[in-house]
């Protein structure tokens, strides 16, 4: 489809010229993968004044790892997770998440960091961020901030970031003791799909759970109320069934073309049973 | 088994490596230079409504801007078998997209930004959304109040005053008495919804009109020379015949119905008139794809069977009620074959069949792969199953004992010919293992169930639909073959190639079958209906007889030898008394022979070769369907499969699908396969996947492959095994019969009766997703 919007393209020689880019009066967009932006400045969705090229700034494009952290660049694209021995090692799921991620082609391009960004309701990467505590590293020109990943979901489509800002990485604390985890996305066939639900599951020693759901709410979020209810005890089958009781309470989809809330209230239930098996299986 | 040489061998694609390198060039492909112009279309944002006004002048003004072009310029209608449909939106818009002007500019996103600014002030009506609501409808805001001035072909039965542009009447023997004879009637009602063609290539259209008056199109079509025919008539008006009208066509990138007659090219080829000398490109956008082409065709059907308790079918009653959209001028005749054909391949004395074409403000309806027994096919398949679970019989049992045979009589009166349907059946549940128990998954969750299905189809074309065939020998003895049948995938060129090869004892790799240009490739109907082999292709074997009869004159005359003893292999004629005896087509093909006195006899073969059928006919009476011979032959088989079901996700997985099908001959056992393969996803796809929606105000909500979803490598089954079953067909080159098509016509009731089998749900209407398969457990 031709674009048919006009628009000026820079491409930014560092964050700093960057910030400085962003900080000029107008519609400005930062783009990395531009897997979703292009589509929207081709539907007119999007009509900026100035796309701001990322690609070229060398200190985004990493995938670094410390002993305490592991740290998600705005340039890191989906295919960089799953050929991150790093992530392999100490995320697994992370790299299950990845590769239900649209396909091979869109994956080589999609960051991490312009899925967060989107805050799209049904966002893959958000679910297994929240249970892993991630921190969003902010820039602007005027200086650098940290947002808890649990802050930066404000609505469906609006994140924490304000006008100026770029988001430059995303952290990982490294996990302090032995974990398991899954992400369990719903789709409406095997091949690429926008989750209509989606669920993370992360089973730590000593019964404890951190669980965040995707795609049905406004934004998606840590489900605290189950963590609460499984903490600290023994899992039984009892215990699941209360927690799978209180599912519906929790969760608000909506009923769209891809699927009807009453189908996504029920994966929820059916997905979250599922990604506890594993997770607690995985944690083994 | 005969011993064919190239027949029945699955010869390498003729286009295989011009599609491996890239160097097969579609529409969009084609370099116009820098005087091509691009075209967009303003689009009706409103189901149903009356234009009042369109201002073109901001448009006009906007810089890059060559022309804008409204509805004014072409006043004319146009269509395949009815004249319905529009250049340009007259008075009334009748879906959400239709074409009311084009701009013409120099860039494409001029032309898109030009087309936006065009002002159209409108009228709403209220739009006929429904099939219920059509036929309501009786007043001066139907769909089409001037339909009774429409023309059409003499076999469309439109109402007077009414949204009903074609009812189908089939009435044989006495249903009132055929359900009295029976034990058991049972009725229900199934609903299929529309489905898009889903084309990886997007229609695309090329007009330019040279100085000298000539318009040329190059177009994305299955229909090369009907489009040409559709051009020359739309636009008589403005002086153009045949003669200065000319389609070339280069490769395809699917079809599947979507490219057949006539869609978005008539804008392409009315836009060209107006910028003499300038070419003009038309692409179509994805969403374009979806909503301003054809749709396959919704229905809703009412079935009442009546049987004994034995298992013998007495009775089939069956309303089709079809959703054809704002225009039918194809449509309609998806209507008429399936009105004909809705018996399914089963013999039944007593029929009764109303298929009525009902207009609606839905996007135009049209021909898809199937082209009317897909739909009726899920209803019919699934009832059939439900009656044999009622008589506790087998339900393989129940559709073997009432399967057609030779001799049967046909719904409209015809006797059915030879046919493999039974030992279709038989080998369909023989690889099934359908009397063995199935697996018991070791996930309890998981469900497994088995359905079965019979399907055939007959192409529907006007009786008189024929096929042309040139074909000309080169120095080095390689065949140059011009036909106008499009190759879409099917692999239409190599088994032309292969046919040609039998008879000239020419291997298919020295034979080039290419794309047709109108001006230099002999006449074809379309490339649909599952027809092209077996038409074109007995038009091939006829000019390639025609050239080595040429052959066989020149060597009896020249050389004096017997014809009786004289055959082709390898280039070269041989004899069957004179081992020795090789003359290589290179010594004569082109230069002819010499006589001991230095003259020539012979000179360059060039073979012709048409097939037209001469046993058809269209005529019957209107009231009951009998007296015609509307179809030329059905191709039939049976299909069955084994699925698994998550109970609580609804998640259906296929270890294994099984379909057989009697081609008569398969041309080229690799091509037959890789049909059936496809056929067969496409086929699962419209039932578990493929799901349009509308809006309350008839907008498509997901045109779009985000939102409608067809398969890709990861959904396909886990086996899939073709059957190839071989009953000649008489007047079919080397026996074969069509068979493109059909391999996706038992899939829905396949699922629905497999889902029927593993969890006693019956689903009625498609597709059958795993939300609603959850949604009917939970109920």
């Amino acid at each position: 489809m031709t674009i048919t919007h006009q628009f000026d393209y820079i491409k930014a020689k560092s964050v700093a010229h960057a910030c400085k880019l962003l900080s000029k009066k107008g519609d400005h967009r930062l783009l990395s993968g531009g897997t979703d932006l292009i589509g929207h400045i081709k539907e007119n969705l999007a009509t900026p004044d100035s796309l701001i090229d990322l690609k070229g700034i060398d200190a985004l494009k990493h995938l670094s790892v410390t002993p305490s952290t592991i740290k998600i660049g705005a340039l890191c694209t989906f295919s960089d997770l799953l050929n991150s021995k790093e992530m392999a090692k100490y995320f697994p799921a992370v790299q299950e998440m990845a590769q239900t991620v649209a396909s091979v082609a869109v994956r080589n391009r999609a960051t991490v960091v312009g899925n967060i960004c989107s805050a799209v309701p049904s966002l893959d990467s958000a679910p297994l961020l929240l249970t892993y505590d991630a921190v969003v590293c902010v820039v602007s020109s005027k200086g650098v901030r940290k947002v808890p990943i649990n802050q930066w979901f404000i609505s469906s489509r609006q994140s924490a970031i304000r006008k100026g800002e770029l988001v430059c990485a995303i952290e990982i604390k490294m996990p302090a003791q032995k974990h398991g985890a899954t992400f369990v996305k719903l789709g409406r066939y095997r091949g690429e799909d926008l989750a209509q639900a989606s669920v993370a599951v992360v089973a730590l020693p000593r019964d404890r759970y951190r669980i965040a759901f995707g795609a049905v709410a406004p934004t998606p979020f840590r489900a605290d109320q189950l963590e609460k209810l499984l903490n600290g005890k023994q899992l039984t089958d009892n215990l699941v069934g209360q927690a799978v009781t209180l599912i519906p309470s929790l969760v608000s989809p909506i009923t769209d073309i891809r699927a009807t809330k009453e189908y996504r209230t029920h994966m929820c239930q059916v997905m979250f049973e599922r990604a506890v098996e594993t997770a607690v299986a995985r944690l083994r | 088994m005969s011993n064919y040489k190239y027949i029945g061998k699955s010869a390498v694609r003729v286009d295989g490596k011009a599609k491996i390198t890239g160097a097969a060039q579609f529409v969009d492909d084609l370099d116009f230079g820098p005087d091509l112009l691009y075209a967009a279309v303003v689009e009706s944002p409103h189901a149903y409504a009356i234009i009042q006004k369109i201002n073109t002048k901001k448009a006009k003004e906007l810089p890059g801007v060559v022309k804008v072009v409204t509805g004014k310029e072409f006043p004319y209608r146009f269509g395949l078998y009815m004249h319905d449909r529009y250049i340009f939106a007259q008075d009334r818009v009748r879906f959400v997209g239709e074409q009311v002007a084009a701009v013409i500019a120099n860039d494409p996103a001029t032309a898109l930004k030009a087309a936006r600014l065009v002002e159209v002030k409108y009228k709403k009506l209220k739009p006929l959304l429904n099939v219920g609501d059509a036929l309501q409808q009786q007043g001066v805001d139907r769909v089409h109040p001037d339909l009774a001035n429409y023309f059409h072909v003499p076999w469309f039965y439109p109402k007077k005053d009414s949204n009903i542009a074609h009812f189908r009447k089939i009435r044989r023997g006495d249903v009132g008495e055929g359900f009295g004879d029976a034990d058991l009637v049972y009725e229900d009602n199934y609903v299929v919804p529309r489905y898009a063609h889903c084309a990886i290539e997007n229609h695309a259209a090329v007009g330019k009109l040279d100085h000298d008056g000539r318009l040329t199109l190059w177009t994305a079509s299955q229909s090369p020379h009907t489009q040409r025919h559709l051009f020359a008539e739309a636009l008589a008006p403005l002086g153009f015949t045949h003669q200065n009208v000319r389609v070339i066509t280069p490769f395809v990138g699917g079809g599947f119905g979507g490219k057949a007659g006539v869609t978005m090219e008539i804008v392409a080829a009315a836009l060209a008139t107006t910028v003499p000398g300038r070419p003009v490109k038309l692409l179509w956008s994805r969403e374009q794809e979806f909503y301003n082409t054809y749709q396959r065709q919704g229905v809703e059907a009412s079935i009442k069977v009546g049987v004994k308790n034995d298992g013998t079918i007495t009775t089939l009653e069956q309303t089709l009620l079809w959703d054809a959209g704002a225009y039918v001028e194809y449509g309609a005749n998806v209507v008429n074959a399936a009105g004909l054909s809705a018996t399914g391949p089963y013999r039944i004395p007593n029929v009764k069949i109303d298929s009525v074409c009902v207009y609606t403000n839905l996007p135009p309806g049209g021909p898809y792969r199937g082209f009317g027994y897909s739909e009726f096919i899920f209803g019919l398949e699934s009832h059939f199953n439900q009656i044999a679970k009622q008589l506790g019989m087998d339900q393989v049992e129940f559709r073997r004992k009432n399967a057609i045979r030779a001799g049967d009589q046909l719904a409209y009166g015809a006797p059915m010919h030879a046919n493999g349907l039974l030992e279709a059946i038989d080998r369909v549940k023989q690889e099934i293992a359908w009397d063995t128990p199935k697996e018991i998954p070791s996930d309890s969750s998981k469900v497994r169930g088995r359905g079965f299905s019979l399907f055939w189809k007959a192409p529907a074309m006007p009786p008189n639909a024929s096929s042309t065939a040139f074909l000309k020998f080169n120095e080095d003895a390689s065949i140059n073959i011009m036909v106008s049948g499009m190759e879409i995938g099917q692999g239409y060129l190599t088994v032309m190639a292969q046919i040609a090869a039998e008879v000239l004892g020419v291997p298919p790799e020295k034979i080039r079958v290419e794309s047709p240009d109108t001006d230099r490739n002999p006449y074809e109907w379309q490339t649909v209906a599952s027809h092209i082999t077996w038409s074109c292709g007995n038009a091939v074997k006829r000019a390639a007889e025609d050239a080595r009869d040429q052959i066989v004159d020149l060597i009896e005359n020249v050389l004096e030898m017997p014809r009786d003893d004289i055959y082709l292999e390898n280039c070269q004629v041989r004899s069957k008394i004179e081992p020795d005896f090789a003359l290589d087509f290179t010594e004569f093909i082109i230069n002819g022979l010499m006589l001991p006195d230095g003259s020539w006899r012979g000179g360059p073969i060039v073979g012709r070769g048409m097939f037209m059928p001469e046993f058809t006919s269209a005529l019957s009476d209107p009231e009951t369907g009998q007296g015609g011979k509307p179809n030329v032959h059905y191709t039939v088989g049976a299909s069955a499969i084994e699925i698994e079901i998550d109970r609580d996700t609804g998640k259906i997985t296929i270890p294994k699908v099984v379909l057989a099908i009697d081609c008569g001959q398969a041309l080229n056992p690799d091509l037959v396969k890789g049909q059936i393969t496809g056929g067969m996803l496409q086929g699962l796809a419209t039932v578990l996947y493929e799901d349009m929606r509308f809006d309350d105000q008839g907008r498509l909500l997901n045109p779009n492959f985000t939102d409608y979803k067809i398969p890709t490598s990861l959904d396909t089954p886990d086996q899939i095994v073709p059957i190839i079953v071989e009953v000649p067909q008489g007047d079919g080159p080397f026996g074969a019969r069509g068979m493109g098509e059909h391999t996706m016509i038992p899939a829905a009731p396949l699922i629905a009766n497999a889902l029927y089998d593993a969890l006693g749900v019956r689903v009625k209407s498609m597709p059958i997703t795993a939300e609603k398969i959850v949604a009917e457990l939970i109920n």
